[in-house]
């Protein structure tokens, strides 16, 4: 069998997990919706939905507000968050041609928290809501422009390596800097640690606005070059050898996939482990292709932070555990298969 | 390597003084080479002549000095997709991806044919079709590449690079790793596929009795220059491979078996 | 105001003179990990507590300090310097020469490291009840030579708060949220500043959800927003810039009847986290919210 029938053959597979992927992420909404200290119930909800916003009888305003307010906005944001740490993921991987790299490879983490740390330490204290997230995003930026710079000029930047040698590079003198500053300003310690560990609590319709331009744009642009990530795949020298230009796709890609992470890391924090889990889990039901697991990865991103932003409001409610506290416990036994599967494959 | 300036030959490839510098060595040095339209010319060399630098560099992949012309046209001047349109590169190790299918590691073939945004259209797939047919993989299309052997392997590979429809062939130690079937039914293919395409083939090859059967011209490469160049009558001589290889050779030309390159014992002394 | 001369014997005014009581040294101090004798009247008092410095200069042991820690910011003529209470360097410490050291917390080895130098040390621990407040005034006093002073201290600020209690309204069923932090940390009445709110008859929303988390439950924000506290006290004004401003800008509480009335109290971080004299005019500031809360729901 070759030929069309084949091509029919792959995208019903793919066909079949997108649907699976839109279920999920209806489903991982309406729960995100459902639940919450508050008890609205599943039909009220609906009908809110429904209705666009208006309370229909039988809820109250208050439930309303908490659900236009509250979780609307934060299931949104977990939503993009997910989409953009798993796509992010998927395509560092690609570009990089390393099945363990996470978004956080150029230096992003390591800025954003030394953005945060400098915004709680010098920033007018009473702004804090708006100036931490954009200093993130800012650090976040910086950061991966640093170690881009770096791997480029002096490290012969003709090789991957030398990529993610100056991004580790990058990552210790940052956060190097960041822990000199916690000290000499031991207050923001409890602040810049909560922040660190991942949290959607104080989430509003101000951190979508801020998300999603960014978010939009950069899952626009990596999807649009999904099929040039395949070519990729077979290295640098190959795929030059087919037309491609390598480094400008390695350089769209590194700057769509920093300001996806970047808007992440602003509104939401470190969480790690999802531009891990989610490509690895998309590939063993999709093969390799980037035309499906970038797509699928945003999709399935979407409903996995979801679901765990729910169980982090939901276990020790109506306190929160750290969202990046539930994505390590789910990603370290992960990781540890992944390579364990490479290890057996090398 | 002169060709005659007959009527009717296209020469598909003109190098003229090509080096290339790695690091602060020079791998190759003034390598002056003529390979005429629909031919297959075999690079040949001890290990370590530079045979891969110098492909590389006629594919536009390495900077270099002197000049490549495809048919006339100064390589430099085209752009990366037609070049590649143009340049159909098979590596010797290739890298094979993760959780791709046979039919997918074709269809990369078809990138430069294929403008930034788009995706394949029913022509490109057929030409993925027919050329794992052609390369009798039709029944692999879906199959995983890590589970092909090592010969099925190879010819993914070159059905990746008919799939480009690129009017020369680079092909870079094609043998390694396969048993003997495995290597003659290669070779096998690739002249089924120069003929009847009339593809303009460039091989390196470091078994000198398949590569006297099957190219029609001859360049041994030493130390990055070109020492030797021609028929194989005359560039495959045992004191010819003597010299530069240090290896002791008789070459036969058996009427019924042919014609091949015989070990004799023990390194030149 | 927080120090009022009172009893007779006591002298007027804020500054007190050092006391002229008949020697009644050595001494038996009861302090957190024991009992501490104390030799002679001490003259170079290091505190390393903010509270412990509020206390000894309201008995009139000012003149006997010679160092605070770097958070002791109250009153402002106490000598700070850039001593630790949360990493306390023990020879920076000795390095005052001093006769008495007075701290809260003891991260390491102070207490014993101190008496390895022969200083002696007075640890007073963050106080659980406002009996035990009261208690370490007193043994302050009686380890100063102020015995009196403190006793006094602690009479003023009993009949205070005992005002303030009987006049407030225990019917009135106010409710509040009392917010430590901008990610929703509360305290619950177990804690020391929440069994002040509980005197004064006002209901903590964090009760009924704080149990088994140590005092200092995480709220969330629906759960804040169900609740619909009459009152909310900021204790985090200081630490984390908030305000009724930034609070009304949080999604959603723009609709809680507090912010919209604007008994938002902003209350200094610094009084709300010690217990020392100063925990009366906190007392004044939540009760004067709370009667004005009462008002403003009725």
């Amino acid at each position: 069998m070759s030929g069309p029938e084949a091509a029919d053959r792959r995208a019903s597979a793919g066909t079949s997990a997108t649907v699976i992927g839109v279920a999920l992420l209806v489903v991982a909404v309406l729960v995100g919706l459902l639940v919450g200290p508050v008890r609205i119930g599943a039909a009220n909800v609906l009908r809110w939905l429904f209705s666009f916003g208006d309370a229909p009888p039988g809820m109250s305003e208050q439930q309303a507000l908490i659900l236009a307010d509250l979780r609307l906005p934060r299931v949104i944001v977990a939503g993009l968050v997910g989409a953009s740490l798993a796509a992010s993921g998927a395509a560092y991987q690609a570009v990089f041609r390393n099945p363990l790299a996470d978004p956080y490879l150029l230096g992003a983490a390591a800025g954003a928290g030394l953005g945060a740390t400098i915004a709680v330490a010098y920033g007018p204290s009473g702004a804090l809501e708006l100036t931490v997230p954009v200093a993130a995003f800012v650090g976040a930026l910086v950061g991966v422009g640093l170690a881009y710079g770096l791997g480029r000029s002096t490290l012969g930047g003709r090789s991957t390596t030398s990529l993610v040698l100056a991004g580790v590079a990058v990552a210790s003198f940052l956060t190097a800097v960041q822990t000199f500053l916690q000290q000499q300003r031991s207050e923001t310690l409890r602040q810049v640690y909560t922040w660190i560990l991942g949290r959607l609590g104080t989430t509003g319709w101000d951190d979508v606005r801020l998300a999603l331009p960014s978010v939009v744009l950069a899952l626009a642009t990596m999807w649009a070059v999904r099929r040039l990530l395949d070519v990729i795949e077979v290295g640098d020298v190959e795929a030059q050898s087919l037309g491609l230009n390598v480094a400008r796709l390695r350089l769209v890609v590194v700057i769509a996939a920093s300001l996806a992470t970047a808007a992440a890391v602003a509104v939401a924090g470190l969480i790690g482990f999802v531009g891990l889990i989610i490509p690895h889990t998309v590939r063993l039901m999709v093969g390799g292709s980037y035309r499906s697991v970038l797509p699928l990865s945003v999709l399935f991103g979407a409903s996995f932070l979801i679901f765990v932003d729910t169980l982090a409001r939901t276990v020790v409610a109506p306190a929160e555990i750290p969202i990046g506290v539930i994505t390590a416990f789910i990603g370290a036994p992960f990781f540890i298969a992944v390579l364990r599967r490479n290890r057996r494959a090398a | 390597m002169k060709l005659d300036d007959r009527a009717g030959v296209v020469t598909a490839l003109e190098v003229r003084d090509l080096s290339v510098e790695l690091g602060r060595r020079r791998i190759v040095s003034g390598v002056r080479m003529d390979v005429e339209e629909g031919g297959w010319v075999c690079v040949i060399g001890p290990n370590g002549a530079g045979k891969t630098t110098l492909l590389h560099a006629i594919a536009g992949l390495l900077p270099r000095s002197g000049s490549v012309r495809l048919w006339g046209r100064p390589i430099g001047e085209l752009g990366r997709r037609e070049r590649a349109r143009t340049i159909a590169l098979v590596p010797q190790l290739p890298v094979i991806p993760e959780g791709f299918t046979v039919e997918q590691y074709a269809l990369l073939g078809r990138t430069p044919h294929l403008g930034l945004l788009a995706s394949e259209g029913p022509r490109d797939l057929e030409a993925v079709a027919s050329a794992l047919e052609r390369l009798d993989l039709g029944w692999a299309a879906t199959r995983r590449l890590d589970t092909l052997s090592g010969g099925e392997l190879r010819r993914a590979v070159i059905a990746r690079a008919i799939a480009q429809e690129a009017s020369l062939l680079l092909l870079d130690e094609p043998t390694t790793g396969l048993d003997i079937a495995q290597q003659l039914r290669v070779l096998e293919l690739v002249e089924e596929l120069r003929t009847a395409d009339g593809l303009t083939v460039i091989s390196t090859m470091h078994d000198l009795t398949l590569a006297g059967r099957f190219a029609h011209r001859f360049a041994l490469l030493s130390e990055g220059r070109v020492v030797s160049e021609g028929t194989r009558a005359e560039v495959l001589l045992p004191h010819v491979i003597a010299e530069h290889y240090g290896a002791r050779v008789g070459v036969i030309d058996d009427g019924t078996l042919g014609w091949a390159v015989v070990p004799l014992s023990g390194p030149e002394r | 105001m927080w120090f009022h001369g009172g009893s007779d014997d006591a002298p007027a005014g804020n500054v007190a003179s050092p006391s002229s009581e008949p020697s009644s040294f050595p001494v038996a101090v009861e302090g957190t990990s024991g009992q501490v004798t104390i030799a002679e009247r001490p003259q170079r008092i290091v505190s390393l507590s903010p509270t412990a410095t509020e206390d000894l200069f309201a008995i009139g042991a000012g003149e006997q300090v010679i160092a605070v820690d770097d958070q002791s910011n109250f009153p402002p003529e106490a000598p700070a310097t850039e001593l630790s209470g949360f990493e306390p360097n023990v020879e920076a410490i000795a390095g005052f020469e001093p006769d008495l050291v007075v701290f809260a917390t003891d991260p390491g080895d102070l207490g014993s490291s101190l008496e390895g130098l022969g200083i002696t040390s007075l640890q007073l621990d963050a106080a659980p009840t406002l009996a035990v407040a009261y208690e370490q005034i007193e043994q302050l006093g009686l380890a100063t030579g102020h015995a009196d002073q403190a006793r006094a201290l602690v009479d003023d600020m009993r009949s205070e708060i005992e005002g303030l209690v009987d006049s407030a309204d225990p019917a009135s069923g106010t409710s509040f949220y009392y917010e430590l932090d901008d990610t929703f940390y509360s305290v619950t009445s177990k804690t020391f500043i929440g069994q002040l709110f509980e005197l004064l008859g006002l209901e903590n929303i964090a009760d009924e959800v704080g149990r088994g988390s140590g005092g200092y439950p995480q709220l969330s924000a629906e759960y804040i927003l169900a609740s619909d506290p009459d009152l909310i006290f900021l204790a985090d004004t200081k630490c984390c810039g908030q305000s009724l401003e930034t609070v009304s800008q949080r999604p959603g509480w723009h609709e809680l009847s507090a912010v919209t009335r604007g008994d938002v109290v902003p209350l200094d971080d610094d009084v709300a986290s010690r217990w020392g004299p100063r925990i009366v005019d906190l007392m004044k500031q939540i009760s004067e919210a709370a009667d004005s809360a009462g008002a403003n729901a009725a």
